[in-house]
């Protein structure tokens, strides 16, 4: 299947990047792994008269702590982030949730920068990054910002993006190390399934209690959702089987989901109830030293 | 061949180690640059969405979708496909490791998933199960060798160094076929080392000289009727060499069956589901095809459509073909089937069991996309056809019958088949328009469908919805079955009419059932054309039958096994609908089944969440009679021996589609002859080149093409022990050959070498040949309507026992475990034997737990591709134990019969019988979805919190 007729810009400078996407707007996209953007084009999904190749921006791909926090560069693959040291050791839940999605050849072009800058809802690293307290480096036009993970997707395919944003890093802050985090999936087939439902929770445990809680859904809603009840709902307690339960139970009220070939609304609650307590207590028992 | 456009990019690749500098357009992608412009074709094309994996290459040494990258973009890269990563002539040890373990069957993913193996033993030189999994997670093999990859991909570093040895593998366990050289032997796949290599080509790798490409136009509404076309847009577009619609192609009707040809080269009037073809195009290249047919204008009149067959027959439902009243209130098919007093058997039942089931939409989903390639020769009035096809003698025939050319005239060839599972078996709109554009504009004509387009084409598995009742004596014995199936046949017949007999033929066929009513109703819709799928109309019904007997089980008190013991079907059998049980072990499968899996410490007694289940089922050893009338043989072979003796070439034309045809008749032909495997060589699938067989279709080719194969063999033979014989001056019948020597079978020292034999024989009388054919014993079957189908020389039996995992709070099944235990006869390759179980095995799981084809409510699909249509990927496949019990089939070659489909109906009864010991859960609706046993799950709680 053939594309729809484009030009392609392969910038040097993330400068050069920006200004080609300001000058074109609507009518291009930005190409970092090609793997939702390719498939979009050929489809007819998307339309665009311009494509601006990342590639040649090598600085986007580093993955290094700036003091204590996480680096990871827009354009790193999901295989190298999977793969590095630095993530596995800082923040390990990134890894496990990259592990579970798309085939390794999917993994070894599709990056970070991309899943987020897609906005796609059933995406898997933005809850995770979220439940982390990541933030998102862009760089536009108008210079450099950083935007909270939570605060970047807007809605299903939208983001905070505007012509010429180019998402340059993910950053994960310090973790402590009465800290945990987990994130739970669930997909119709072990391999290369996209998420009919994922939660990711991370929990702050001191003195035996929960003294901080987030938890994040995906897949059950046009962005990644936070589950504001349910995170109160654990806050201040002890880890616990029936507080887990019963805030579990209050995550799935939350949930948005829709219905589709994956699964209808009542089953992807009833699967976010089963995920948020797994995830909940997967979180406690790395937050309190058990299974690290 | 590069781009010199003002927009193309100028980019140095090095491929293979080997730097080239090429002008790309912005659009080529990485696998266009590789297969289209250096023809590296042993990167496949499979989606073209990143899904299948089998264009798979490595990229500065990690593995990537070639059908996701801008070729422009991976200027400077180091490429490695699969014609570069054997060293020289030598192959690397992975590849001769997927080689030994017999870890590929189509061969169409396995250069993806070589590359991708090969980037995880660089990284960890010793893998364990999972970092297999989690590399090759996103490659599809429909053939479904997942377990022996493992298993190569483990072993790599055993064949370091080591020489393929052209030595026969290893034996089948049992002992039976000890007598035999070759037979019976673990040899590796004859097309084997040009599929590890990418070395072979399919259809849509081949190029020709001028050759053109073509693009058809389907309909974008499900029923309506057409009242006008204008083409002028598409003419006039630069590269566009012809444009056709219905006006331009014979007014014929074509399809499989004769009395049900319903389909049209190009609508006239009306079309009947998204996707029935209006138009097409032939362009110079792909690209401008495809921008062709969207400038195609239709004016079309909407009519209301009906999608679901319970619809479709009330009153008033739209007609979908009205023209013929033979197809009133929709009904292509009707079979209304009493065997014995069925009234009767109820009557005489202690205990009935009954139930309704819905089967699903399942789709072979072959990796490779259908694709035919036409070249007419106009001086000399021929044609040639190579096509993915499985069964190119059909192609022939209705290329003839359409075209009004003789047989003799075409020239059709099927290249690598990258599996077919029935979805290959018919003529294609394809086929036709390539030929109509051959003969328009005098240059070779490639068509290719999509994987969207191989959705829509379809011939998957007709959905049935299944009222089945059965009644029991206490002890267990059935005593009648009643079944009425509601088939969804689509828009089309396809195969249809044999797949409303096969859903009631088959039943009986496994246990001894004296009374038996069978009312089946193949209903049109306006969806595409359901086909005959591997087990052809069986598993839907076998999985009906199967759970109910479970049921019964339980009420009567009784082991699953018993059940299925006192019923079992005997050998020299003739069942109630008069078909003819030769060989029979099914008691046999049944009772190591039961042994083997330790099943009586299991059943029942399985932590919560766990569960054993036991499935059987089986198949015909190919159809009793052809699709079409023919007093030809079925299948047909000759031989001929080299002028100096070394070898003998075997012609052939049973379609090698993955199941192992192309390595077992050379063995067959190897063990005949009295020579060693490696000194045959095949001649295959070319109408010019090798004699008519059938083809590839209802599990026919060990069987009958094997006999055919063993008679040119066994005629060749005599000639030789006739020259040995006088050569050594004793009687003919006191000589053997075996092992590349001719000898006097009580004094093996008194003998001479076959080739010697051989080069005497032409010396004195020129070539040497033979030719052998095989039809089916005459009359098979009984006299009522309908009885052909379902006969078959032989049947095979297979008894499967799998163990689950059910997630209690999600409803996610996991197959753990699988042991096949199958009647197939004489087991002539293990390695290609067990590679068909365990896909099978596979196979059914998909369809078991994950596969439907679903329809929105204006009739389009929802998933046409294969990220909304799963198939099992390796993370899914369980561990797989499969053993052939002893069995003989007196009409088989060296008493072999069938394998390849027999092991699937088994499958979808076994999943359902353990889900259901493991949660209580009896899902009668497939796929069984996590959703549909949470449903189960919550429903029994709540009749618990009740009580």
């Amino acid at each position: 299947m053939a594309f729809c007729d484009f030009t392609l810009h392969r910038p040097d400078s993330l400068a050069e990047a920006c200004r080609l996407g300001r000058e074109y707007g609507s009518e291009a996209a930005y190409l970092a792994g090609g793997t939702e953007l390719l498939v979009d084009l050929r489809s007819g999904r998307q339309a665009v008269a311009h494509v601006i190749d990342l590639g040649h921006l090598t600085e986007l791909k580093e993955i290094r702590c700036d003091g204590d926090t996480l680096h990871i560069g827009a354009l790193a693959t999901l295989n190298e982030i999977a793969e590095s040291p630095t993530v596995r050791e800082r923040f390990h839940p990134l890894a496990e949730a990259i592990e579970t999605m798309a085939g390794s050849q999917i993994r070894n072009l599709a990056t970070m920068g991309g899943n987020f800058s897609c906005g796609v809802p059933c995406s898997d690293t933005p809850p995770i990054t979220c439940a982390a307290g990541g933030a998102i480096a862009v760089t536009g036009p108008d210079g450099e910002r950083e935007v909270a993970a939570r605060d970047f997707v807007l809605a299903p395919r939208s983001t905070v993006l505007t012509p010429g944003d180019i998402v340059t890093a993910i950053r994960i802050p310090p973790q402590p190390d009465t800290s945990g985090a987990s994130f739970q999936r669930f997909s119709l087939r072990r391999g290369s399934a996209l998420a009919v439902a994922s939660v990711s929770a991370w929990l702050n445990v001191e003195q035996g209690v929960i003294g901080e809680a987030r938890v994040v859904m995906g897949a059950v809603g046009p962005v990644p959702l936070f589950a504001e009840r349910c995170a109160e709902a654990v806050t201040g307690e002890a880890p616990g089987e029936t507080v887990f339960a019963e805030a579990a139970r209050i995550a799935a009220e939350e949930a948005q989901p829709i219905s589709d070939l994956r699964g209808t609304k009542q089953y992807r609650r009833d699967v976010v109830a089963v995920l948020a307590r797994r995830a909940l207590a997967r979180a406690a028992d790395l937050a309190e030293g058990r299974n690290r | 061949m590069s781009d010199t456009r003002p927009n193309a990019h100028l980019i140095q690749l090095t491929v293979n180690g080997r730097v080239h500098v090429l002008g790309v357009a912005p659009e080529t992608t990485l696998k266009q640059v590789l297969r289209e412009e250096l023809n590296l074709t042993g990167t496949k094309s499979g989606c073209d969405t990143g899904d299948c994996g089998a264009c798979t290459v490595l990229m500065n040494g990690r593995a990537v979708t070639s059908c996701l990258v801008l070729a422009a973009t991976a200027d400077g890269a180091e490429i490695t496909t699969i014609e570069g990563v054997s060293d020289g002539a030598d192959l690397h040890p992975l590849q001769k490791s997927f080689l030994k373990h017999g870890a590929l069957q189509c061969g169409f993913c396995t250069p993806g998933m070589i590359n991708s193996s090969l980037e995880l033993i660089r990284k960890k030189p010793a893998p364990d199960d999972d970092d297999i999994k989690t590399a090759l997670g996103g490659h599809l093999c429909r053939c479904g060798t997942y377990p022996r990859i493992i298993e190569a991909v483990k072993d790599w570093r055993s064949f370091e160094g080591v020489d393929l040895d052209t030595e026969p593998g290893e034996h089948d366990e049992r002992d039976q076929e000890r007598d035999h050289s070759t037979v019976g032997r673990g040899v590796m796949r004859y097309d084997g080392p040009d599929k590890v290599t990418g070395r072979l080509e399919y259809t849509a790798d081949l190029k020709l000289p001028g050759m053109v490409y073509g693009k058809i136009l389907g309909s974008p509404i499900p029923h309506g009727l057409i009242k006008s076309i204008d083409t002028s847009a598409a003419r006039a577009l630069p590269g566009v060499l012809a444009v056709i619609t219905a006006e331009d192609v014979p007014d014929v009707l074509y399809g499989v069956s004769p009395p049900r040809y319903d389909e049209e080269i190009l609508a006239r009037e009306r079309v009947r589901y998204i996707g029935d073809e209006v138009a097409a195009v032939v362009a110079e290249d792909e690209a401008t095809a495809e921008k062709a047919v969207k400038l195609i204008e239709v004016e079309y009149e909407p009519l209301p459509a009906v999608f679901d067959p319970r619809e479709a027959m009330a009153e008033g439902a739209p007609l979908i073909h009205p023209e013929h009243e033979k197809y009133a209130r929709n009904i292509n098919t009707s079979v209304e089937w009493h065997f014995g007093d069925v009234e009767q058997g109820f009557a005489d039942a202690d205990c009935i069991v009954e139930d309704t089931f819905e089967g699903n939409r399942t789709y072979q989903c072959p990796i490779e996309p259908h694709a035919s390639m036409a070249r007419w020769e106009h001086h000399a009035g021929k044609l040639t056809i190579w096509s993915s096809t499985q069964a190119p003698h059909y192609l022939r025939h209705m290329l003839s019958r359409i075209f009004d050319i003789p047989q003799g005239d075409i020239r059709a060839i099927a290249p690598g088949v990258g599996g077919g599972f029935g979805a290959k078996a018919e003529t294609t709109p394809l086929d036709l328009c390539a030929v109509i554009f051959a003969r328009m504009v005098g240059r070779p004509v490639m068509m290719k469908y999509t994987r969207e387009e191989m959705f829509r084409h379809f011939r998957g598995r007709h959905k049935q919805y299944i009222d089945m009742k059965i009644g029991l004596k206490k002890d267990g014995t059935i005593t009648a079955c009643k079944s009425h199936i509601l088939l969804d046949g689509g828009a089309y017949t396809s195969f249809g009419i044999v797949t409303a007999y096969y859903a009631g033929s088959m039943v009986p066929t496994l246990y001894k059932i004296p009374n038996y009513q069978y009312d089946g109703y193949r209903m049109y819709t306006n969806l595409p054309a359901s086909g005959a799928m591997r087990g052809h109309g069986v598993p839907q019904p076998r999985f009906a039958f199967e759970s109910l007997l479970d049921t019964a089980a339980e009420q009567l008190g009784l082991d699953p096994f018993d059940i299925r013991l006192r019923n079992a079907m005997e050998p020299d059998t003739l069942t109630c609908n008069d078909l003819d049980i030769s060989s029979c072990e099914f008691e046999a499968t049944l009772k190591q089944a039961r042994e083997r899996t330790g099943w009586d410490g299991k059943k029942g007694k399985l932590p919560p969440g766990k569960g054993i289940g036991v499935g059987c089922g089986g198949f015909v050893s190919g159809a009793g009679y052809p699709i079409y009338r023919s007093k030809f043989p079925h299948s047909n072979a000759m031989i001929r021996l080299s002028e100096d003796g070394m070898a003998a070439s075997v012609h052939i034309a049973a379609a090698e589609i993955g199941q192992g045809c192309n390595t077992i008749l050379p063995q067959i032909a190897a063990e005949e002859l009295g020579i060693p495997y490696h000194r045959i060589w095949l001649v295959e699938n070319d109408s010019v080149l090798a004699p008519t067989d059938l083809g590839a279709y209802s599990s026919r080719v060990t069987l009958m093409a094997g006999n055919a194969v063993r008679m040119a063999a066994s005629e060749v033979k005599k000639q030789l022990l006739v020259v040995a014989g006088e050569q050594l001056g004793c009687d003919v019948n006191a000589l053997t050959a075996r092992d590349g020597r001719i000898y006097v079978a009580e004094h093996p020292r008194v003998g001479l070498d076959w080739d010697e034999t051989a080069r005497l024989a032409f010396s004195r009388g020129g070539p040497v040949t033979g030719t052998g054919h095989y039809s089916p014993p005459p009359g098979l079957g009984g006299k009522y309507k309908g009885a052909a189908v379902g006969t078959s020389p032989a049947y095979s039996f297979s008894t499967a026992v799998c163990e689950v995992t059910v997630d209690l709070e999600t409803g996610f099944v996991t197959v753990d475990d699988f042991h096949d235990f199958s009647d197939a006869g004489t087991v002539i390759n293990p390695l290609t034997f067990h590679g068909q179980v365990e896909g099978g095995i596979i196979m059914g799981l998909g369809e078991t737990l994950l596969e439907d084809t679903l329809v929105h409510e204006d009739g389009s699909l929802v998933n046409p591709d294969l990220h909304g249509y799963l198939v099992p990927t390796i993370c899914d496949s369980p561990r797989i134990v499969s053993r052939a019990v002893e069995s003989y089939e007196p009409r088989g070659p060296f008493g072999a019969k069938e394998i390849g489909e027999g092991c699937l109906p088994p499958i979808l009864g076994a999943i359902a019988n353990a889900v259901y010991d493991a949660c209580g859960v009896r899902v009668t609706e497939l796929p069984i979805t996590p959703e549909r046993v949470l449903a189960g799950l919550q429903a029994l709680r709540r009749e618990r919190e009740e009580k």
